[in-house]
């Protein structure tokens, strides 16, 4: 695989790329379960997904000062397949259940989602100066894959079998996310983002929904955390800026919010095409100001989906539930175009 | 002991008139439009990247923070003026535009992560010898730093309870169509908000990067987070609880900073909001969910 061909380079890196396709479709469906389906507005997202990528970095590194003695972090050990990635999911879900306690009280929308917003700011901010947790901003790395016995060290020595196994475990997921969103429990989601008033009195308990679903994002996001970070071997600050949430939340938009095949499309569109096309171009400038342009425009996208297709550009199909013939209900307002 | 906590109080009060200019700002075009303005941090890192040009250009500190506040000035009347009144014509709601906001604070701060060329750059202006007092050292900029966020509390106070533009904001901000009917030109009262807070917000950029003595993209987000709290927390509209929030958020981060907890000072200033927030829900966050969007 790491041959000097031409088809090998190509082949390996298709591949990494459809591995971050299987890593960014599972946040963006956890995100769309979250925001779509039940209008929890998750702009911490990205913290959650760090979460379960450091913890499955250091259960695996083995012991701190051991063999990578030159970097520093706590909870080392070798734990082995599959246990690191169900401590991942663990750590995203404890962590949401922990903002979640306080970022998910009832007040208004656009607080709960600043709130969220400053969760992530202030820990990227925490986790690069506190070096002794996860080795400040030099980060991780060295991380390595379950199957490091079997088939060589590190998962891209090996990207057909890493992919293989990533695709099963997000197919599992996603279409664990469908079922639960199609479920009683995903109608009474879309019920409280509609209208939280008439789902609270219909019997729903809104505070205990909606933390319900962000833990359970959370717990997605940790495991789509983990199986990056096998993957790539390295995870550091410079992985999880807050605006990285913000591609996941324009490939939502881009996609149709509510519709997780949009959201699929979504995804390959914006983290995936978009965001690799900007390699193939000739490099302009200094080293960096791809990167930084590429961020503005992720930028002006969001912008422009919000003006102008606020809902998605394949928007969630409308709920079709009618008791004797009596005629559908209104749309709800859009304000698109 | 005392003389560490004695100093870190000092440094406390110096980071409370930063974030005070800043959370007036915030507070006061937060209550008149109601929109939870994200891009403010990087506003702020616009007004600070002005002065750090005008100080390279070698012309006077002092016009690097004229013109530092000018430039958040503009910026926050562009955005508000150019790009949330397309939104608003489209009858994008409050929340949406909070997104928006968002939307904007990305293309700015990685705008400027392109011009600067993602660099850090140092800015060592009016520093000059601290003067000591027991074990307590500010230096002179600092002790201005604390009289600019003075007279600002003063004159902006004075603007609104004072003068018929500030009477005009404040029948605005607490019934923007009564305030029509009544014949006051809502729309020319929020371009003097724009322009007040956001220059306020630029000025706040300029001190806090003579604070700091270094400024690059992130300068503004670092700092948002403080700001938002301070606002919410000294309830929003109000400009001495914003800058008694800010004074105790201060006090709190250097503390804990000067106590050894350098990496968890933002944690604890704001986890002086979820404190309030968990024991007092009401007391913060009260209701307000049927807002309306003032452009």
């Amino acid at each position: 695989m790491e041959g000097g061909s031409d088809v090998g380079a190509w082949s390996f890196y298709i591949t990494t790329l459809l591995v971050y396709f299987v890593v960014d479709a599972l946040s963006a469906f956890s995100l769309n379960l979250q925001f779509g389906y039940a209008g929890v507005v998750n702009f911490g997202f990205i913290v959650f997904q760090a979460a379960g990528a450091y913890v499955a970095a250091v259960v695996t590194l083995g012991p701190s000062g051991g063999q990578a003695s030159f970097q520093q972090y706590i909870l080392g050990s070798h734990l082995p397949f599959p246990l690191e990635l169900l401590a991942a999911t663990l750590a995203g879900a404890v962590l949401s259940l922990v903002v979640g306690l306080f970022a998910l009280r009832r007040m208004r929308r656009d607080y709960q989602a600043a709130v969220l917003l400053i969760v992530s700011l202030i820990a990227l901010q925490v986790v690069s100066a506190d070096v002794p947790l996860f080795n400040g901003s030099n980060g991780l790395t060295g991380v390595t894959w379950p199957f490091g016995q079997l088939f060589g060290a590190t998962a891209t020595g090996s990207p057909f079998l890493y992919l293989g196994y990533a695709a099963i475990i997000g197919l599992l997921v996603c279409l664990g996310v469908i079922w639960l969103s199609r479920s009683p429990w995903g109608r009474s989601l879309r019920a409280m983002r509609d209208h939280e008033d008439a789902a609270s009195a219909m019997g729903l308990n809104i505070t205990s929904l909606r933390l319900q679903v962000f833990v359970l994002g959370g717990a997605i996001a940790g495991l789509s955390g983990g199986l990056l970070v096998e993957y790539i071997g390295a995870w550091s600050p410079g992985a999880w800026g807050y605006a990285e949430t913000f591609v996941i939340f324009t490939a939502i938009f881009v996609g149709g919010v509510g519709n997780y095949r949009g959201v699929l499309v979504g995804t390959l569109l914006v983290p995936i095409i978009f965001l690799e096309i900007p390699r193939f171009l000739p490099a302009v400038g200094y080293p960096g100001l791809t990167d930084s342009l590429e961020w503005v425009v992720v930028g002006l996208a969001w912008m422009l989906c919000l003006l102008f297709r606020p809902r998605g550009i394949i928007p969630e199909r409308r709920l079709k539930a009618s008791l004797h013939g009596s005629p559908r209900e209104p749309a709800p307002a859009e304000g698109s175009a | 002991m005392l003389a560490q906590l004695l100093g870190s109080a000092a440094d406390g009060i110096v980071v409370a008139a930063i974030l005070a200019v800043a959370a007036m700002g915030f507070t006061l075009q937060f209550s008149l439009t109601n929109v939870l303005n994200l891009s403010f941090g990087s506003v702020m890192t616009i007004g600070a990247f002005t002065a750090y040009l005008v100080n390279v250009a070698g012309l006077s500190p002092w016009l690097g923070l004229a013109l530092g506040t000018v430039a958040g000035a503009l910026a926050t009347v562009l955005l508000g003026r150019g790009v949330l009144r397309l939104y608003a014509r489209r009858r994008t709601q409050l929340f949406e535009m909070m997104m928006v906001t968002l939307g904007m604070s990305l293309v700015i701060d990685y705008g400027i992560q392109a011009i600067s060329q993602n660099a850090i750059y140092g800015y060592t202006v009016l520093q000059g010898s601290p003067i000591r007092m027991g074990p307590i050292a500010v230096t002179p900029i600092q002790v201005g730093i604390i009289g600019i966020a003075l007279v600002l509390l003063v004159a902006v106070e004075a603007a609104l309870h004072l003068t018929k533009l500030g009477k005009a904001l404040r029948a605005t901000a607490v019934e923007p169509s009564l305030a029509r009917s009544c014949g006051i030109k809502t729309s020319r009262v929020v371009l003097v908000t724009w322009l007040v807070s956001g220059g306020l917000c630029g000025l706040a950029g300029v001190v806090y990067i003579i604070s700091t003595q270094s400024v690059d993209y992130t300068t503004g987000e670092l700092f948002l987070p403080l700001i938002i709290a301070a606002a919410i927390l000294g309830g929003v509209g109000s400009l001495r609880g914003a800058v008694v929030a800010s004074l105790v958020m201060g006090l709190v981060t250097e503390i804990v900073a000067g106590f050894g907890g350098a990496a968890y000072s933002t944690v604890a200033g704001f986890a002086i909001l979820v404190v309030v927030l968990l024991l007092h829900p009401g007391a913060v966050f009260g209701g307000a969910e049927d807002r309306q969007l003032v452009l």
